[in-house]
C-alpha cells in the first residue's frame, strides 16, 4: 500500500506518516501543492491525503487537476475548517473523505483503511471474527466461545464496527457518528455508557476482556491483553 | 477632496448665476416700465396742456393763449415748454421756448399731421414730444416737452441700479457660497466620519442628521444605521474572541498543570498517566471550542441555517434513543412524545442538537427514580418542544443566567459539564427567531421549552 502526504507542517506529516508506516503503508510525503500533484500524477498511490492550506498550489485546487488528468486515487482532505461548507467544497472538488484538524491518528486510518478498500473493491465479508468471538453479519447472531450473546441493536451496531477494526483504537466521535449517526458532542458520555453495556455481555461472563479503553483516544477490540 | 470642491463650486456659480440673471430681468422689466411709463407722463402732459390752449385759441384768439402762456412762465409752477402758433401760411404767430430746447430742430418740425412726435434733438442725446393741432382757421398749435427731466430720473434711476446690480450679484456669489456650503455640510460631516473610521478603524462615531427632510438625511440616517450593525457586529465578534479566550484559560491551566506535575514526578507511569490526561483534556478543549464557535456564529448571525420542514416526532424519537442508556444507567425514566404530522421549518441537525443538550442537561440533574418527559405540541406562537424533569430545579434567581455561558448554578456544581449546552440551545433557537424559556416543574424539577415560530 502506498500512502502520498501532501501536508506543508512538518510535524503533522511525520506524525501521519510514521503511524501509516506502522500500519504496513509505504508513505511519501510532499510539502508543497505543486510538489504533491507532481508525484501524484508520476507515481502510483493507494491513497492520498491532502491538506486544504498548502503553499503554492492549495490542496482543493490539487485534487482538481488530479481528477482533470483522469487519476482516481482515493483522497482525504485534512482541513483546520469545520464548516460543512467547507466540506461540502471539498467533496466537490474530488475528495472522497474529510476530516477536520485537530484530529485522533485512529480516526485518520480507519478512514484512510476504509478509503483504500472502496477502491480496491473487496467483497464484503458475512461472518467477522476475533479470537474466540465471531459476528454473523446475516443472522446478526454473536457468539463467544460457542456461547450466544444476546445484544441489543446498537450494541450489535458497536460490536460490529469495532470487528471491522481489530486491533484498531476507535475514538468516540467515531463511534458516536457510526452507531447513532451524530456528527456533535452529545455532552453527557452516550459512548462510554454504550461501550460498558456491551463490555458487560461480552466480557464480564468470560476471564479474558476482548474490550479495552485507551486513555483519552478510545476503545479497541483485540484478542489479547 | 477635490470631487467634494468641484461640486461645491459648480453649486455656487450655478446659485449665482441663477439669482443674478433673475434679479438683472427684474431690474431690466423695472427700468423700461418706469422709463415707458415717464414718456407716457410727458405725452399726456403735452397732449392736455395743447388741448388747453387750443381751446383758449377758440375762445379769445391769439392773445388768449399767448396771455395763458405767459401766465404760466410768471407763476412758473410747471417746467416750460414749447409752445408754437403758426399761421395758415405756416408763419410762425408765436414762439416760445426754455434756452435749453435750442438743441432741438423746431423749424423742421412736421406741421401736417395732427398728433404726438418724437423729435430727436441734434445731439441725440434726447426728444422732443411734440403734440400738434390744425385748429379750424388753419392755424397749426404745437405744444413740446423734453424728454430731458425724465432722462436725468432715468439716469439716477440707473446709476441706482447699478449699484443695486453689483449688489445683487455680491448677494447672488455670497448666497451662493453659503448655499452650498450649508447643502455640503452633511457631506462633509459624512466625509470627515469615514475618514476618521478609515483612519482610527473605531466605528463609534455617528454622522449628525440633518432635519431637512431630504435625500441627505435619509443618507446620513442609513449610513448611521449602517454604523450601528457593523459595531454591534463588531462588538459581538468581539465579545466572542474575548469569551473564547477566556473560556479557554482554565483547561489550558489543567493541561498545563498535568504536563508540570508529570515532569516533576520523572516516573513513566506517571508520564503515562499524565499523557492520557492531556489528550482527554485536549479533546475537551476541542469540543469547546466547537462548541463556542457555533454559538458565536449563531449568536453574530454568521451561521447558515438549512432550513426544511422538520418532522418532529422522528426527531424527538431520535435524541430519546441517543440518551435511552444514559437515563437508563441513572435509573432516570426517559419518555418522549410527540403528534405525528408536526411539522415545524428549521435546521434539522440544529434543531436535533438543540433538543439533545436540552435532554442531556435535564437527564444530567434529574436523580435516580426521577422523569424526563419531552414533549411537543403547537400554538399560537408556533411549535413547543418540552423538556421537563423532575431534578434539583433551578432557583428563581437563576432562570435567566443558566443560558449564559459558562454559568453553572450552585446545586449543578458537582455535576461535571462545560457549561455552554444551554447557551447554544438558545443560541440556535435565537438562529431560528424562536425563544427558549425555563420554569418550574410544578413539584419540584424543571420545564425548558423552545418555541419556534411556524412562519
Amino acid at each position: 500500500m502506498r500512502a502520498l502526504i501532501v501536508e506543508d507542517d512538518p510535524t503533522i506529516a511525520d506524525f501521519v506518516a510514521k503511524g501509516l508506516r506502522e500500519a504496513g503503508f509505504v508513505v511519501e510525503v510532499a510539502r508543497d501543492g505543486d510538489r504533491g500533484l507532481q508525484r501524484a500524477v508520476s507515481e502510483p498511490f493507494d491513497v492520498a491525503i491532502v491538506d486544504v492550506m498548502l503553499p503554492g498550489r492549495d490542496g482543493l485546487s490539487l485534487i482538481d487537476a488530479l481528477r482533470g488528468r483522469g487519476i482516481r486515487t482515493p483522497v482525504l482532505i485534512l482541513s483546520a475548517k469545520r464548516s460543512v461548507d467547507d466540506r461540502v467544497r471539498g467533496l466537490q472538488a474530488g475528495g472522497d473523505d474529510y476530516l477536520t484538524k485537530p484530529f485522533a491518528f485512529a480516526e485518520l486510518l480507519a478512514r484512510v483503511q476504509a478509503l483504500v478498500r472502496r477502491a480496491s473493491g473487496a467483497a464484503e465479508p458475512t461472518r467477522l471474527t476475533v479470537g474466540d468471538l465471531t459476528l454473523d453479519l446475516l443472522s446478526r447472531e454473536v457468539e463467544r466461545r460457542g456461547q450466544r450473546l444476546d445484544l441489543r441493536p446498537r450494541e450489535f451496531s458497536l460490536l460490529e464496527y469495532l470487528m471491522r477494526h481489530p486491533g484498531r483504537v476507535l475514538s468516540k466521535t467515531m463511534i458516536l457518528s457510526h452507531v447513532w449517526g451524530y456528527s456533535f458532542d452529545p455532552g453527557t458520555n452516550v459512548v462510554d455508557v454504550l461501550v460498558s453495556r456491551l463490555r458487560e455481555k461480552l466480557d464480564r461472563p468470560f476471564d479474558t476482556p476482548l474490550l479495552h479503553t485507551v486513555r483519552g483516544v478510545g476503545y479497541v477490540l483485540r484478542p489479547e491483553p | 477632496m477635490t470631487i467634494r470642491r468641484a461640486i461645491g463650486l459648480r453649486l455656487a456659480l450655478w446659485y449665482a448665476g441663477v439669482f443674478i440673471t433673475s434679479s438683472i430681468v427684474l431690474v431690466a422689466l423695472t427700468y423700461a416700465l418706469l422709463a415707458a411709463s415717464l414718456r407716457q407722463r410727458d405725452q399726456q402732459i403735452v397732449a392736455s396742456t395743447l388741448r388747453d390752449y387750443a381751446a383758449r385759441y377758440d375762445a379769445g384768439g391769439l392773445p388768449a393763449v399767448i396771455s395763458a402762456v405767459e401766465l404760466e412762465q410768471r407763476t412758473g409752477s410747471r417746467e416750460q415748454l414749447f409752445v408754437r402758433v403758426l399761421g395758415p401760411g405756416r408763419d410762425a404767430l408765436f414762439l416760445t421756448m426754455p434756452r435749453a430746447y435750442a438743441r432741438f430742430d423746431v423749424d423742421g418740425l412736421e406741421t401736417d399731421a395732427d398728433g404726438i412726435r418724437a423729435e430727436p434733438a441734434r445731439d441725440r442725446t434726447a426728444v422732443l414730444e411734440v403734440a400738434t393741432a390744425r385748429l379750424p382757421d388753419g392755424t397749426v398749435l404745437q405744444v413740446g416737452k423734453s424728454s430731458d427731466n425724465r432722462e436725468q430720473l432715468l439716469e439716477r434711476f440707473r446709476r441706482v441700479m447699478l449699484i443695486v446690480s453689483g449688489l445683487i450679484i455680491l448677494a447672488g456669489l455670497a448666497g451662493g457660497a453659503v448655499v452650498t456650503h450649508s447643502t455640503l455640510q452633511p457631506l462633509r460631516a459624512l466625509a470627515s466620519v469615514v475618514t476618521r473610521i478609515a483612519a482610527t478603524g473605531r466605528t463609534d462615531a455617528r454622522v449628525p442628521v440633518p432635519e431637512t427632510n431630504d435625500a441627505m438625511e435619509d443618507l446620513s440616517r442609513s449610513f448611521n444605521t449602517m454604523l450601528d450593525r457593523i459595531d454591534a457586529l463588531m462588538t459581538a465578534m468581539r465579545d466572542s474572541f474575548d469569551n473564547v479566550a477566556h473560556d479557554l484559560r482554565t483547561p489550558m491551566t489543567r493541561l498545563r498543570g498535568l504536563a508540570e506535575r508529570a515532569l516533576a514526578d520523572g516516573s513513566p507511569a506517571a508520564a503515562r498517566e499524565a499523557l492520557a490526561d492531556c489528550l482527554e483534556e485536549a479533546e475537551r478543549m476541542q469540543a469547546m471550542l466547537d462548541t463556542l464557535m457555533d454559538i458565536s456564529e449563531a449568536e453574530t448571525g454568521a451561521l447558515r441555517l438549512a432550513v426544511t420542514d422538520v418532522a418532529i416526532a422522528p426527531l424527538v424519537e431520535e435524541v430519546r434513543a441517543l440518551y435511552e442508556d444514559v437515563a437508563d444507567d441513572k435509573a432516570v425514566q426517559l419518555e418522549a412524545q410527540a403528534p405525528p404530522d408536526l411539522t415545524v421549518p428549521a435546521d434539522r441537525d440544529r434543531l436535533r442538537q438543540a433538543l439533545a443538550n436540552l435532554v442531556d442537561n435535564a437527564v444530567k440533574y434529574t436523580p435516580a427514580g426521577g422523569r424526563v418527559t419531552v414533549t411537543a405540541d403547537r400554538d399560537n406562537e408556533g411549535v413547543a418542544i418540552r423538556v421537563a424533569d423532575t431534578g434539583v430545579g433551578i432557583a428563581p434567581g437563576d432562570r435567566e443566567r443558566v443560558f449564559d455561558r459558562l454559568y453553572r448554578g450552585d446545586r449543578s456544581r458537582s455535576e461535571r459539564g462545560l457549561g455552554l449546552g444551554l447557551s447554544l440551545v438558545r443560541a440556535y433557537v435565537h438562529a431560528h427567531h424562536g425563544r427558549v424559556t425555563v420554569e418550574d416543574n410544578g413539584g419540584g424539577g424543571s420545564v425548558f421549552t423552545m418555541w419556534l415560530p411556524q412562519e
